[in-house]
C-alpha cells in the first residue's frame, strides 16, 4: 500500500511551465514515530526555499530568476523525501525508473543511495548507517575506552542495516563484541535482551532504535540498576526523549549531523535567525529539533538549487548531472567541496558527525552542558 | 541471567494475565469478547497521560476519571458491536469488535498525537535488589496488582450479590433471569468491568513502556492468545496463563536469544492449541445433537 | 447472467490497464491480487465458514518461494509459480490439523499465532529471506523472449483472479463446495449424510492458502521485492476485510470487496491518512446494515420475485436400498459418572418400524446418538448387516447405510431444498416420495416446519440408507401433518428400509409401530407390540407414576382466596406454528394447581411463558391483578412470581450457599439477617442441603439439586411458585421425598402451579387440574375427579 502513495505522488511529471516556480515535491511520512522530522524538514527546505527566492530565484538556462515553490505530493522537479529508510528504499526504484532525482536529507540506510542502479538519481544530505556505525565504534573507543560492546537493535529494518554496518565496522577494527539482541518496537520490557549481553561481559552498548523504543531499553536498564555507556544511532532525536526514558535519558550519546548549540558559523547563526523570524514557536537553538532535520534540510536544498541552475534545466538527468558539476558550497554544516560524484551520491562522511545526548528536553552536544 | 528474566516474565506475564482477565469476564457471562482489548488498554493509558501530564491533575484522580472513561467505552463497545450481533447469534461480534478497535486507534492517533509520550510516575521507576535481582518498584505493583484484581474479581464474584448474580449469567442465563437477574444489565456491567480492567493495565503498562496509539495492538493480541491458553472460563486459570506466557517468553529470550521469542511462543501457542484445544486449564463441554 | 456481468467486468479491466497510466496499472495489479487472496479467504469464510485471520501467512509463502527461486536459484518464474501454490496449499492443509480441533476465537488464536510465526520466519531466516531487508530484484516474468514488463503483470494478474472467480465458481458447483456449505450451516447434519468435516474443511484450508499463495507469488513479480513488513497482521484484517465488506460466499463478493478496499482509499486521496480510521467505519458500518456484504444487499434489492419450481409428482416409489438388519447388544454409556444408557438391545429389521418411546430423560436420543456415531457407546455392540460399527465416526456409519434426522430438523439452511437433497446424493423425485409440494428453489432455513421435517427426511432417504433414524418428527406438527408424516413413515418401512423411531406422540407410535421399546432411566423396561406395551403395567408406573392406582388421598376443604394467576387465550411457541394454542387457566391464593399432559403438549412452553422467559407472547398473562404478558422474567421475578425450571438448572458451578443466596436476588430490601434466618428455614425443611452447604450444586445427586432448585425458589418468598416437572429424572424414594416436601408447603397455605408427567403424584398434591393436550386444554376440574375422567390416559398413552 505504501506503494501506492508514492506512486500517486509521482504520477506524471510534467515539465513546468517557463515563468511558474520550480516545484520542490515533498514526501513525509503520514504516521508513526518520526512524524515531527516531517515539520522540521519542511521548516529547512522553506527557510532555503525563501532565502533562494529573496535573492532572486535560481537562473535556469536563459531565464532568470526562477522561483522555488515547496509542494506536497505534486508534479515536481525533484522530490525531497522525509522518511523512514524502508519507505525511502521503496521510492528509490521508482524514481531511478522515472529519471526523477530524489534527494534524500533524512534516511540513513546504506542502500538508499547506493542502490546498485546504473542510472543512480538517487543524492543524500544525511547520516548514512555504515558511516554512523564506523563513528559509533571510534566513538566508543575514543570516549569510554570500550572494548567489548553488546548490540541492542530495534527488529527492523533499519536495525538489521545497522547490524551488518556495526559487525563490519568491528570487523574492521578487528574487535569483538559481546552480542548482539533484538528487540521488537513495541516491547515493554528489554530486560532479558539486555541481561544475555551484561552476562556476555558488555562494557557499553551499541544502540539503534527510533525514540519510542530506545527510551525502552534506557527504562530497562535502569530498573536493571545497570549503567553501562550507550552509544546510539540518532534515533533519540526524534521526539521528547526525556519525557520517556527519564532522567537515565542524559546517558546516551548519539550522533547527529549539526547542532545550533555552541559557537555557530555565519551560516549558522543566519539561519537560527530566519527560523526564529519565521517560526515565533522558536525562541532559541533548542527548538529547532530535530535539527539534524533543518540543517540537512536546509543544506540538502541549496545544493539542489545549485544543481538545478548547473543543469540549466528541470529535466530530470540534466539536474542529476548537476549535482556533480557543484564545486564549492559554503553550507550550514560544513563547506562542500565536490560533494557529489558517479561514485559518491552522499555529501556527507563520518567525518562531519556531532555527538550529542538530552540535558533536559534539548539535544546539545556531548560536554556543552551538564 | 535466569533471575531477571524469571522477574521480567514474571511482570510481564501479570500484564498480559491481567488484560487476559478482561477477555475472561465478558466471555464467561456472554460468551463473546472485545478482540481489541488493546485498544482498551491503549485508552487507559492515553486518558491517564491526558489528565495528569497535559491537564496537570494528580495522579489518583486522573487514573480514576481514565478508568471511568474505559468503562464508557466498555459500554459503547458493547452496545455498538457485541450485542447487535450476538442478540441474533451472529459472531460477527469478532468482526465488529476489530472494526471498533481500529476506529479507536485511529482517533487516538489523529487527537493524541503520532508522538509516543512518557508518562513518569517518580515512585515506580525506584529500585531495589530483591534476590539479588534488581527490581523496580512497579514490576513489583503490577503483579501484586494483577493478583489483586484477580482476588478482588473472586471476591466479588462469590461474595458479594451482584457479583454472584454475574457467575449465575454465565452458567445458565435462563436461571438468572428468573432469579429476577437482568441478563442485558449484567453483560454490559461485564463489559464495563473488563475494560477497565484493560484501563487499569494500560495505565500501570504507561510508566514502563511508551504512550501512544498503537501501543495495545500486539500486547492485545498476546492477551488474547493468553486468555485462550487458560481456557477463558476461569479467572486463576487465566492469570495462570498469563504468567506462564511472560515466563516463557522471557527464558526463551533470555537463554536462546531474542531472534527465537516470537516464533517459539507463537509456535508453542499452536501447539498447544492442537493438543489441548480447550486451553491448558479449559474443559470440553459435552457435544449435544 | 452474473457470469456474463463479470466477463465484463474483467474485460473492462483489462483494456483498462491496457491504456492507464502507470499509476493505475499498479492500482489494477494490487486490486487482482487482493481479489485472488479474497476469493482464496472467501472459500475459506464463504463456503466453509473458518475465520482465519492469518491469510496473509499463506501470502507471504508464496511471495517469499517465488522471489528465493527467482533470485537466488534463477528459477523461471512459470516453475517457480507451482512450486509456490504448492507450498502455500500444503503448509495450509497442515495448518488445518491444529486448526480444526478449535473453533471460533481459538480458531481465530491459531490463525493469528500461523501469520505471526510466518512473519517472523521471514524476519529470522535471513540467509534464505533476506531478513528485514527482504529481497529485492524479483524479475518479472517473461514468456520466451517476451517480458511482461509492469503492464503485462498487471494483465495477468487480472486474467488470475478471472480464473480464480471462475474457479470458485466451479468449486462451489462441484460436490466438494456444496460439501463445504454443507458442513458451514450445519457439521452435524453434514456428517450424517456421510461427509467427513475434517477432509472438507482440510481440503478449505488447502485451497484457500494455495489462492493466497499464487497470489503471493504474483505480488513478488509485480512489486519487483519482498520484505517482511508487506506481511503484517492488519494485511490479514485486510483480507478479512475484503470478504466481509465484499460478501462472504458469494462470487463476486471478494471482487467487489478488493474494489472498495483498494480503490477507495485512492479515490480519497487527500484523506489517505485517515484510511485505516475509514476502513474501521465502513467495516462495522457493513455489519450493521448488510450482514451479508455488498454484493448480499445488492442483490436483496434487485431480487426479482422468482417463479417457485414443484417436484414433479406422480408415482414414486423409493429406490431399493440393500436390505440390512440393525442389530444392538447391551450398549451403554456414562457422563460424569451418570449412567445415560446401559445394557440397551434392540433389534430393527428391514421393513419394520422399531420405535423407543420413554419419559423425557429415559435416555432415547442418547441411544440414537451411540447408534449415529456422535456418542462412542462404553459397552456393547452396534451392528448393520453384521458389520460392526460402534464408535465409529459419524460420517462412516452414515456411509455404512444409517441415516439420520435431528429433533430440530438440521438442514443446510443456506442451500436450496434441491441442493440439499442433491448434496446427498438424491433427486428431486424423493421430494415427491415424501409429500413436500413446495418449491424446490427455495432456500431450506425459510421453510415451513411442516415442509423442514420433510425434506430432512427426504435427505435421509438420499443417501439410500438401509436404517433410518428418525428423533421426534411429530414434535410440533399440527394433527393433519402428523397423520401424513406416519403414513410416510410406514412407506419408507414398507419399502425395505429398517425404521427406528423416537417419539412422543403416542397415536403416531401406536399406529405405526411394529415393535415398540420402552426406556426408563436409561434402561429397557418393556419391549413388544404395541398394544401390549401399552398395557404393561411398567409401562403406565413409568408414565403415571408410583400413585397412578391410588386415589388421591381425602383432604380437608381449603377456602381459595383471590385470583393470583389468570391466564387467558395464551398463544406461544418458537416457531411458526405456535405451541400453545389458546390456554386458559386460572390459579387461585392458597391453591395448588396440576397442569397435567404427555410430553410436547405444551406444558413447559406454558410455564416459560408466564414466568417471562418465553416472549412474545399472544393473549393475556395478569399476575396479581397487573397485566405481565410483556414483560421480560427478570421484571416479573420481583413481583412475587418464582419459577423452578424443569431439569433443576441449579447454577453448578456455585455452592450451595450462594445458590440460595441468589434465590433472594429480587430482596433488595431484605436484610441480610432476614435472608440469613430464611436459608435457615430452607436447611430445616431440606436437612440435606445442610450437610451440602459449602459444596458446588454441580456435584450434588439429582434429587438434591431440585430439593435445592425449589429451595432457591422459596427464597424470594414468592405469591406463586412455579414448579415445572419436579420429579424428572429421579429415583421414586427420592420423589416421595420431594413431595412430602411439597405436600408440607401446601399444608402452609403456598399457592402453587405443578407441571408433572407423573399424573397420579401431581393429583396427589393439588386442589385442582388441568388436562393439556396439543397445546389446548382439554380437560380441568377438582384433583380427585380428574384422575376418573380418562382423559388423562387418553392424552398420555392414547388409550381409547
Amino acid at each position: 500500500m505504501k506503494r501506492l502513495l508514492i506512486t500517486l505522488a509521482l504520477a506524471a511529471v510534467l515539465p513546468a511551465a517557463a515563468q511558474e516556480p520550480i516545484k520542490i515535491g515533498l514526501v513525509t511520512a503520514l504516521s508513526g514515530q518520526s512524524a515531527r522530522a516531517g515539520e522540521a524538514l519542511t521548516r529547512g527546505l522553506q527557510v532555503a526555499i525563501d532565502e533562494i527566492n529573496a535573492r532572486g530565484g535560481v537562473r535556469v538556462g536563459n531565464q532568470s530568476g526562477r522561483k522555488l515553490e515547496l509542494v506536497r505530493r505534486d508534479d515536481e522537479a525533484t522530490l525531497f523525501g522525509g522518511l523512514d529508510s524502508p519507505v525511502a528504499l521503496a521510492i528509490v526504484p521508482i524514481a531511478n525508473e522515472n529519471k526523477l532525482p530524489f534527494m534524500d536529507p533524512w534516511a540513513a540506510g546504506t542502500p538508499i543511495t547506493k542502490n546498485g542502479a546504473k542510472d543512480n538519481y538517487v543524492f543524500r544530505v544525511s547520516a548514512v548507517d555504515e558511516l554512523v556505525d564506523k563513528a559509533m565504534l571510534q566513538y566508543a573507543q575514543k570516549t569510554f575506552n570500550a572494548r567489548n560492546c553488546g548490540m541492542i537493535l530495534v527488529n527492523n529494518p533499519w536495525g538489521e542495516s545497522n547490524e551488518k554496518g556495526l559487525r563490519a565496522a568491528l570487523a574492521e577494527k578487528g574487535v569483538k563484541s559481546a552480542g548482539m539482541e533484538k528487540f521488537e518496537p513495541n516491547d515493554i520490557d528489554v530486560v532479558p535482551q539486555l541481561s544475555r549481553l551484561k552476562s556476555a561481559g558488555a562494557d557499553c552498548l551499541f544502540l539503534v532504535g527510533n525514540v519510542g523504543p530506545s527510551s525502552q531499553v534506557v527504562k530497562s536498564l535502569d530498573r536493571m540498576g545497570w549503567m553501562p555507556p550507550i552509544v546510539s544511532h540518532w534515533g533519540p532525536a526524534g521526539g521528547r526523549f526525556t519525557e520517556l526514558a527519564g532522567p537515565s535519558a542524559k546517558n546516551v550519546h548519539f550522533v547527529q549531523t549539526y547542532s545550533f548549540f555552541g559557537k555557530q558559523s555565519a551560516v549558522g547563526e543566519k539561519v537560527l535567525k530566519a527560523l526564529m523570524a519565521k517560526y515565533p514557536d522558536i525562541k532559541g537553538p533548542g527548538d529547532v529539533t530535530p535539527a539534524v532535520g533543518v540543517a540537512n534540510a536546509y543544506d540538502a536544498m541549496m545544493l539542489t538549487a545549485l544543481a538545478i541552475q548547473n543543469a540549466g534545466s528541470t529535466d530530470g538527468p540534466k539536474v542529476r548531472d548537476g549535482y556533480y558539476k557543484i564545486d564549492r558550497y559554503d553550507g550550514l554544516i560544513k563547506t562542500y567541496t565536490k560533494p557529489f560524484s558517479p561514485q559518491q551520491h552522499d555529501a556527507l562522511n563520518e567525518n562531519d558527525y556531532v555527538w550529542a545526548q538530552f540535558i533536559d528536553n534539548q539535544i546539545v552536544p556531548v560536554g556543552v552542558k551538564q | 541471567m535466569i533471575g531477571s528474566a524469571l522477574i521480567s516474565g514474571l511482570g510481564l506475564g501479570s500484564m498480559y494475565g491481567l488484560l487476559a482477565l478482561g477477555f475472561y469476564v465478558t466471555f464467561a457471562v456472554s460468551s463473546t469478547v472485545n478482540f481489541a482489548q488493546g485498544s482498551s488498554m491503549m485508552l487507559g493509558a492515553v486518558f491517564a497521560y491526558t489528565f495528569s501530564v497535559r491537564l496537570g491533575w494528580p495522579f489518583v484522580p486522573a487514573a480514576a476519571i481514565a478508568l471511568l472513561l474505559c468503562a464508557l467505552y466498555g459500554l459503547a463497545v458493547e452496545f455498538l458491536a457485541v450485542r447487535p450481533f450476538a442478540s441474533r447469534g451472529s459472531n460477527a461480534w469478532l468482526m465488529a469488535t476489530v472494526a471498533l478497535g481500529i476506529i479507536a486507534d485511529n482517533t487516538v492517533l489523529f487527537t493524541f498525537g503520532k508522538e509516543p509520550r512518557g508518562l513518569a510516575l517518580p515512585w515506580a521507576s525506584t529500585a531495589t535488589t530483591v534476590l539479588g535481582v534488581h527490581v523496580s518498584t512497579l514490576q513489583i505493583a503490577i503483579p501484586a496488582v494483577g493478583l489483586a484484581l484477580a482476588a478482588l474479581l473472586h471476591w466479588f464474584s462469590r461474595v458479594t450479590r451482584h457479583g454472584k448474580a454475574m457467575l449465575a449469567v454465565v452458567q445458565n442465563a435462563d436461571a438468572a433471569r428468573l432469579m429476577g437477574i437482568n441478563v442485558p444489565l449484567a453483560i454490559m456491567a461485564a463489559y464495563a468491568v473488563s475494560t477497565i480492567f484493560a484501563g487499569a493495565a494500560g495505565i500501570m503498562i504507561a510508566p514502563l513502556s511508551t504512550v501512544h496509539s498503537d501501543m495495545g495492538t500486539v500486547f492485545g493480541l498476546k492477551a488474547f492468545a493468553v486468555a485462550i491458553l487458560g481456557g477463558i472460563t476461569s479467572a486463576w486459570g487465566v492469570m495462570l496463563a498469563g504468567l506462564i506466557f511472560g515466563v516463557v517468553e522471557s527464558l526463551i529470550t533470555a537463554l536462546l536469544g531474542s531472534a527465537y521469542t516470537q516464533i517459539l511462543t507463537f509456535t508453542l501457542v499452536i501447539v498447544a492449541l492442537a493438543l489441548m484445544p480447550h486451553g491448558l486449564f479449559g474443559h470440553a463441554e459435552l457435544k449435544k445433537v | 447472467m452474473k457470469l456474463a456481468l463479470l466477463i465484463v467486468a474483467f474485460a473492462a479491466a483489462i483494456a483498462f490497464t491496457t491504456v492507464a497510466n502507470s499509476y493505475y496499472v499498479f492500482i489494477m495489479a494490487t486490486l487482482a491480487l487482493t481479489a485472488v487472496a479474497g476469493i482464496g479467504l472467501n472459500v475459506l469464510l464463504g463456503l466453509t465458514g473458518q475465520v482465519s485471520f492469518g491469510h496473509v501467512g499463506f501470502y507471504a509463502l508464496g511471495a517469499y518461494a517465488v522471489a528465493v527461486l527467482t533470485v537466488a536459484a534463477k528459477w523461471n518464474f512459470w516453475l517457480a509459480l507451482p512450486v509456490a501454490a504448492l507450498l502455500a496449499g500444503a503448509i495450509g492443509a497442515l495448518l488445518a490439523l491444529p486448526a480444526l480441533r478449535v473453533r471460533g476465537p481459538y480458531l481465530a488464536m491459531v490463525t493469528i499465532a500461523f501469520g505471526f510465526v510466518i512473519e517472523n520466519l521471514a524476519v529470522e531466516w535471513r540467509s534464505v529471506t533476506g531478513g528485514q531487508n527482504g529481497i529485492m530484484g524479483v524479475p518479472q516474468p517473461a514468456l520466451g523472449a517476451f517480458a511482461f514488463g509492469e503492464r503485462g503483470v498487471a494483465i495477468a494478474a487480472i486474467v488470475l483472479a478471472a480464473l480464480a472467480a471462475y474457479g470458485f465458481h466451479l468449486l462451489n458447483g462441484s460436490k466438494a463446495g456444496a460439501a463445504m456449505r454443507a458442513v458451514k450451516d450445519t457439521e452435524v447434519a453434514a456428517e450424517s449424510i456421510g461427509l467427513d468435516p475434517v477432509r472438507i474443511k482440510t481440503l478449505a484450508f488447502a485451497i484457500s492458502a494455495v489462492y493466497a499463495g499464487v497470489a503471493g507469488a504474483f505480488f513478488a513479480s509485480l512489486s519487483g521485492f519482498v520484505t517482511p513488513s508487506t506481511f503484517s497482521f492488519s494485511q490479514s484484517i485486510l483480507f478479512v476485510l475484503v470478504v466481509i465488506i465484499g460478501g462472504a460466499g458469494s462470487l463476486a463478493g471478494p471482487l467487489v470487496g478488493a474494489t472498495i478496499v483498494v480503490l477507495l482509499p485512492e479515490a480519497l486521496a487527500a484523506l489517505a491518512e485517515y484510511r485505516l480510521l475509514f476502513f474501521g467505519a465502513l467495516l462495522l458500518g457493513v455489519l450493521w446494515l448488510a450482514p451479508d456484504g455488498v454484493t448480499g444487499l445488492v442483490a436483496r434489492l434487485i431480487a426479482r420475485r422468482r417463479k417457485p419450481r414443484f417436484a414433479s409428482g406422480g408415482e414414486v416409489t423409493l429406490p431399493p436400498a440393500q436390505r440390512l438388519t440393525l442389530e444392538v447388544r447391551g450398549v451403554g454409556i456414562a457422563f460424569g459418572g451418570v449412567k445415560a444408557a446401559s445394557d440397551v438391545s434392540l433389534r430393527a429389521p428391514p421393513g419394520k418400524v422399531t420405535t423407543l418411546i420413554g419419559p423425557n430423560g429415559a435416555g432415547k436420543t442418547t441411544v440414537l446418538n451411540m447408534l449415529s456415531g456422535f456418542y462412542r457407546p462404553d459397552a456393547g455392540s452396534i451392528a448393520i448387516g453384521g458389520r460392526e460399527i460402534a464408535g465409529a465416526a459419524a460420517w462412516r456409519i452414515a456411509r455404512a447405510g444409517i441415516a439420520r434426522t435431528y429433533q430440530t430438523a438440521q438442514l443446510f439452511g443456506s442451500m436450496t431444498v434441491a441442493e440439499n437433497l442433491g448434496i446427498a446424493g438424491g433427486g428431486e423425485e424423493l421430494l415427491a416420495f415424501v409429500g413436500y409440494r413446495g418449491d424446490v428453489d427455495g432456500r431450506s432455513a425459510d421453510l415451513p416446519h411442516v415442509d423442514k421435517r420433510l425434506v430432512e427426511i427426504a435427505r435421509a432417504l438420499a443417501t439410500r440408507p438401509s436404517v433410518l433414524l428418525v428423533d421426534e418428527p411429530a414434535a410440533g406438527l399440527a394433527r393433519e401433518d402428523k397423520a401424513r408424516l406416519a403414513t410416510l413413515l410406514r412407506r419408507i418401512a414398507d419399502s425395505g428400509v429398517a425404521v427406528v423411531l423416537v417419539e412422543h406422540d403416542m397415536p403416531v407410535v401406536m399406529g405405526i409401530s411394529d415393535t415398540v421399546i420402552v426406556l426408563d432411566a436409561g434402561v429397557v423396561i418393556a419391549a413388544g407390540a404395541p398394544a401390549d406395551v401399552q398395557r404393561n403395567p411398567a409401562v403406565r408406573k413409568a408414565y403415571l407414576g408410583e400413585e397412578a392406582a391410588r386415589p388421591p388421598e381425602a383432604r380437608g376443604p381449603r377456602a381459595a382466596g383471590e385470583p393470583y394467576l389468570a391466564v387467558g387465550k395464551l398463544q406461544a411457541g418458537y416457531g411458526a406454528e405456535p405451541v400453545l394454542k389458546g390456554v386458559d387457566l386460572e390459579v387461585r391464593e392458597r391453591e395448588v394447581v396440576a397442569v397435567l399432559g404427555a410430553n410436547g403438549a405444551g406444558k413447559s412452553t406454558l410455564m416459560r411463558a408466564i414466568a417471562g422467559l418465553l416472549r412474545p407472547v399472544a393473549g393475556g398473562i395478569a399476575f396479581g391483578g397487573e397485566d405481565v404478558a410483556r414483560l421480560p422474567a427478570h421484571k416479573i421475578a420481583p413481583r412475587g412470581l418464582a419459577l423452578v425450571p424443569e431439569g433443576r438448572q441449579v447454577f453448578p458451578e456455585l455452592s450451595v450457599l450462594h445458590n440460595l443466596e441468589l434465590g433472594a436476588y429480587t430482596r433488595r430490601s431484605g436484610r441480610k439477617g432476614e435472608i440469613g434466618r430464611d436459608i435457615a428455614a430452607m436447611l430445616e425443611r431440606f436437612p440435606r442441603l445442610r450437610e451440602r452447604l459449602h459444596q458446588r450444586a454441580g456435584l450434588l445427586s439429582g434429587g438434591e439439586q431440585q430439593m435445592l432448585a425449589v429451595a432457591r425458589g422459596l427464597m424470594a418468598r414468592p405469591k406463586l411458585l412455579l414448579l415445572d416437572e419436579p420429579s424428572l429424572g429421579l429415583a421414586p424414594i427420592v420423589i416421595n421425598d420431594l413431595f412430602a416436601a411439597l405436600n408440607r408447603l401446601r399444608a402452609e397455605s403456598a399457592t402453587i402451579l405443578l407441571v408433572d408427567q407423573m399424573a397420579g403424584l401431581a393429583l396427589g398434591l393439588a386442589d385442582r387440574a388441568y388436562v393439556i393436550d396439543g397445546g389446548r386444554i382439554v380437560a380441568s376440574g377438582p384433583a380427585n375427579e380428574i384422575a376418573t375422567t380418562g382423559a388423562l390416559e387418553r392424552a398420555y398413552l392414547a388409550i381409547t
